[in-house]
């Protein structure tokens, strides 16, 4: 099947999944959310007044029309005015994507590439007391709570030694960098652990299959085995894990945004939750659901490039 | 080992990047923190501190709080003077200051912001009784100027609402007076003028900028912000074209130094505002401390560190050149009784409670010793607390409180509690509240007094409260404004549940002087009027006093004229910066 053909039809297939978490996102804010007119109007409401506002949010329509709203903003991108702070929704996400996109992506970038690279050498090494001590180094650090990481990181770093600005963020290159280093190092010590395990799991899982006798058989090095051979059949979970994480990180980091003061879109997703605004919450909640999909079929796209085995069907 | 240790040290004193973009040492900045996002910058919208203290740097009203005087007194701002009040207290008139400009702002012709007259109040009180924008200060104006609620109810269910029709309670006399007609005498409406809500804003900047009016705001104040922007940091610039305006020369007794001092300085005295949005307590308390903020309120988990027992600085922070300030909020804490209750209109019964609650070790329990023990219900800072006043029912813990209290118990009826049924204590379903209440319950029995305590929560206990469902609860009230009514009128019999008074103390004489007070403006006779009040509710003990809690600053030495004030609304016009002082200090930090 032609590639384009395909590309088409998976994102035909994004319709009915569009509908679909629309349609769960309306039943739980229809459900849990609080009364809206209570968040826009504060304290002094009066009954006049949550009448009129019910009224102009459009509340007392039928809740088809309601839901045509959401189904409407998941392809428009239209998500309307915060009920908290009254901006523009889609402004806010702009302003925060940024921030956000600069902490986030280096962060991940080099978690993964120091990932893929120690379990790449330690399962070159594998058995060794390099191996376990990486290991027992990966458990260990996955076991102190981010939390400590940052609250540490910011005591010491920035604040006794003065490496690293404690908080804040300045918008455009290079500015923003002094504000991003500490958090993104934190970041990289927090995902490296995890990823160096599941990578290297997978890692041992091909070495120990097959092929990879033969290879040796054949006489090939160690380094071919591991760089041609083990790398290359190992692609297919590495995109898994690493192109299915992007959507989560256009979500931001919501603690260390929170810490850093870096006014990315965790922060605003964390505010938006703390004051119940709605709007903001469904637009969020439908960029990461629009985003996941169309990441998930990049990802079916890259598998038939790093595995010809994979047919597009 | 030793190879390592060397470049290390040396880097430790260095920062790895020094490409960030850093103030001008020689330029006046004011480095302040919030600790919450900024909602917008339109004075309708303003309802909580942060919006309202980001807006009042750029809109001005017709009054402001004096900045060095307590109690808080009201003064002109962008008002030639304090209005003229007809002899009905009904009608203020208000001559508006002449040659006051609004910023320089695309929306004017020519860039050039005009020239602020009486019209543009009429138009902001409209815009904030304006149906369609469902402005947030609605309630401060709500049923008080005349003809203001029909012309709102009018236009709710207008295509488009009429700003062109006159209204009898806020109307331009001409192009510098403006009259506020109000439909009953309140002569607390005058600090709604002080309110961010009913500050001046201009029409053709709100139809030029329509629904993006909240990010460009065009005043009169003494700081510009070109865009507001949701993000980390908002920076203020100041306005070229401000009016001449003179730091005060009139001061409190503890201020004086401050107005002898920068007396008649032309207003502001710094060139720029820089807000720093810092939503975490160790960051700020870590910014502050590497002087990157100029003062913050001391957050929880560091108040030990920084403030010792005996509520004084900690020295490592004192010889940084750290100050600290503590000043009571407007508030006060307490324990009402349900006075409808035939058992609890026995006021032996109250007072001897009272004297049995030990206020001192409460305040340390809960209140880390910060707050101030209550001697009745009007808190320091405003006309009406009296100074000095001791509550004769007020307990101690001591001995001989709890004697008298056993006494009066037994006068009341009801010897070493005999005879008395267990009473019920509803609070809150916080675990302070619940705290609390167990140690409600474990003062009462030492004069052998029962309580049950019951959690709710807030609207079960507002519910109880309002059907007469309750004997004792535990509850707080902050001012709104800061006049003594605003807490007296707790105790006002008409306003009995489901009103503000939970309490249902009705005591016709202390109505009758609330009812003449309420009417008066603000002179000595109201003040003596306030002050009889005070002492009555002391004496009659309708609630158990709790605290007036207190804030604790702390600030860097180079921050000068810093007062708390519970009014912060435009006040950073009045602060400034001793660059030699911050340049010496920043080495120590």
């Amino acid at each position: 099947m032609n590639i384009y053909a395909y590309i088409l039809r998976r994102l035909l297939y994004v319709i009915p999944v569009i509908l679909g978490v629309c349609a769960i996102i309306f039943l739980i804010f229809n459900v849990v959310a609080p009364d809206p007119a209570l968040i826009i109007l504060g304290k002094h409401a009066t009954v006049e007044q949550i009448v009129e506002i019910r009224e102009q949010l459009g509340l007392n329509r039928s809740l088809w029309l309601q839901y045509f709203d959401i189904v409407k903003s998941a392809f428009t991108f239209d998500f309307g005015r915060s009920w908290s702070t009254k901006q523009e929704i889609i402004q806010m996400i702009k302003a925060g994507a940024i921030p956000s996109a600069t902490l986030s992506f280096p962060a991940f970038f080099v978690s993964t590439v120091l990932g893929i690279s120690i379990s790449l050498l330690v399962a070159f090494y594998r058995g060794s007391v390099f191996d376990k001590i990486t290991v027992v180094g990966c458990v260990t650090s996955m076991s102190v709570s981010s939390l400590a990481y940052i609250l540490f990181g910011q005591w010491f770093f920035a604040y006794k030694l003065g490496w690293f600005e404690i908080s804040g963020y300045d918008y455009g290159f290079p500015y923003f960098i002094p504000y991003i280093l500490l958090p993104a190092i934190i970041w990289v010590m927090l995902s490296v652990g995890p990823d160096v395990r599941f990578y290297r799991t997978i890692m041992l899982d091909e070495i120990y299959q097959d092929y990879i006798r033969t290879a040796r058989a054949k006489g090939l090095s160690e380094r071919v085995i591991l760089f041609k051979h083990v790398l290359k059949n190992t692609m297919i979970p590495i995109i898994t894990y690493v192109v299915i994480q992007i959507p989560f990180l256009i979500l931001g980091a919501l603690l260390l945004e929170s810490f850093f003061s870096i006014p990315g879109l965790g922060s605003i997703t964390l505010n938006a939750i703390n004051s119940s605004d709605f709007p903001v919450i469904r637009a969020m909640t439908v960029l990461s659901a629009v985003a996941y999909i169309i990441f998930s079929v990049i990802t079916d796209v890259l598998y038939t490039l790093v595995d010809p085995r994979v047919r597009l069907s | 080992m030793k190879k390592f240790a060397l470049p290390i040290l040396a880097l430790s004193r260095l920062p790895l990047f020094s490409c960030t973009k850093k103030e001008e040492a020689n330029e006046k900045v004011l480095n302040l923190v919030v600790g919450s996002e900024v909602k917008g910058m339109d004075p309708i919208y303003s309802n909580d501190r942060y919006s309202s203290n980001e807006t009042a740097r750029v809109y001005e009203g017709l009054l402001e709080y004096h900045y060095l005087k307590r109690p808080y007194q009201l003064t002109p701002n962008l008002a030639e003077a304090m209005p003229e009040v007809s002899n009905n207290g009904l009608t203020y008139t208000f001559k508006v200051k002449k040659g006051v400009k609004f910023h320089d702002d695309k929306a004017f012709p020519g860039g050039k912001g005009r020239e602020l007259v009486a019209e543009d109040f009429v138009y902001s009180i409209k815009r904030l009784a304006d149906p369609k924008l469902q402005g947030l200060g609605w309630w401060v104006i709500d049923g008080k100027l005349k003809g203001l609620n029909e012309w709102r109810e009018k236009n709710t269910s207008a295509e488009k609402v009429n700003y062109d029709e006159v209204v009898e309670g806020v109307k331009a006399l001409d192009s510098h007076t403006v009259q506020f007609n109000l439909t009953k005498p309140f002569p607390q409406f005058l600090y709604s003028l002080a309110m961010t809500f009913t500050f001046a804003t201009a029409k053709e900047v709100v139809e030029h900028y329509g629904n993006e009016f909240l990010n460009h705001p065009v005043g009169t104040g003494p700081f510009m912000l070109p865009e507001f922007k949701q993000t980390n940091r908002i920076e203020y610039v100041v306005n070229p074209n401000y009016r001449e305006k003179k730091f005060p020369c009139d001061a409190s007794e503890e201020f004086e130094a401050i107005a002898k001092e920068y007396c008649g300085k032309t207003l502001p005295l710094v060139k720029k505002i820089v807000v720093n949005i810092i939503k975490e307590d160790q960051p700020r308390w870590l910014n502050f401390q590497k002087g990157n903020l100029d003062y913050i309120g001391i957050p929880k988990d560091n108040f030990d560190a920084a403030v010792t027992p005996t509520n004084e600085l900690a020295t490592d922070l004192s010889t940084k050149g750290i100050d600290l300030l503590i000043q009571p909020s407007l508030d006060v804490t307490y324990t009402a009784f349900n006075l409808d209750l035939d058992l609890l209109k026995n006021k032996k019964l109250r007072q001897a409670l009272s004297l049995a609650y030990d206020i001192d070790t409460s305040n340390k329990l809960f209140y880390n010793n910060r707050a101030l023990p209550a001697q009745s219900l009007v808190p320091p800072g405003i006309a009406g607390y009296i100074k000095g006043y001791e509550n004769p029912y007020r307990g101690h813990g001591k001995e001989a409180d709890i004697a008298k209290a056993k006494k009066l118990l037994a006068e009341a009826g009801y010897p070493e509690g005999k005879g008395l049924k267990e009473l019920t204590y509803d609070c809150p379903s916080s675990t302070v509240s619940r705290q609390i209440g167990e140690y409600t319950k474990q003062q009462f029995a030492q004069i052998g007094v029962k309580l049950k305590v019951v959690q709710n929560t807030w609207p079960e206990l507002q519910k109880k409260i309002d059907k007469r469902q309750v004997e004792l609860w535990g509850i707080a009230w902050g001012a709104d404004y800061p006049d003594a009514e605003n807490f007296l009128q707790l105790l006002y019999g008409p306003n009995r549940a489901p009103g503000a008074n939970g309490s249902g103390y009705d005591n016709p004489e202390f109505n009758r002087l609330y009812a003449s007070a309420a009417v008066m403006q603000d002179t000595p006779e109201r003040t003596a009027l306030y002050e009889k009040m005070v002492r009555m509710a002391a004496e009659e003990m309708p609630w158990i006093y709790g605290v007036h809690r207190q804030n604790y600053v702390l600030k860097h030495s180079w921050l000068k004229n810093y007062v708390i004030t519970d009014f912060e609304a435009g006040s950073e016009q009045y602060l400034d910066v001793d660059l030699a002082a911050k340049k010496t200090a920043l080495e120590k930090l």
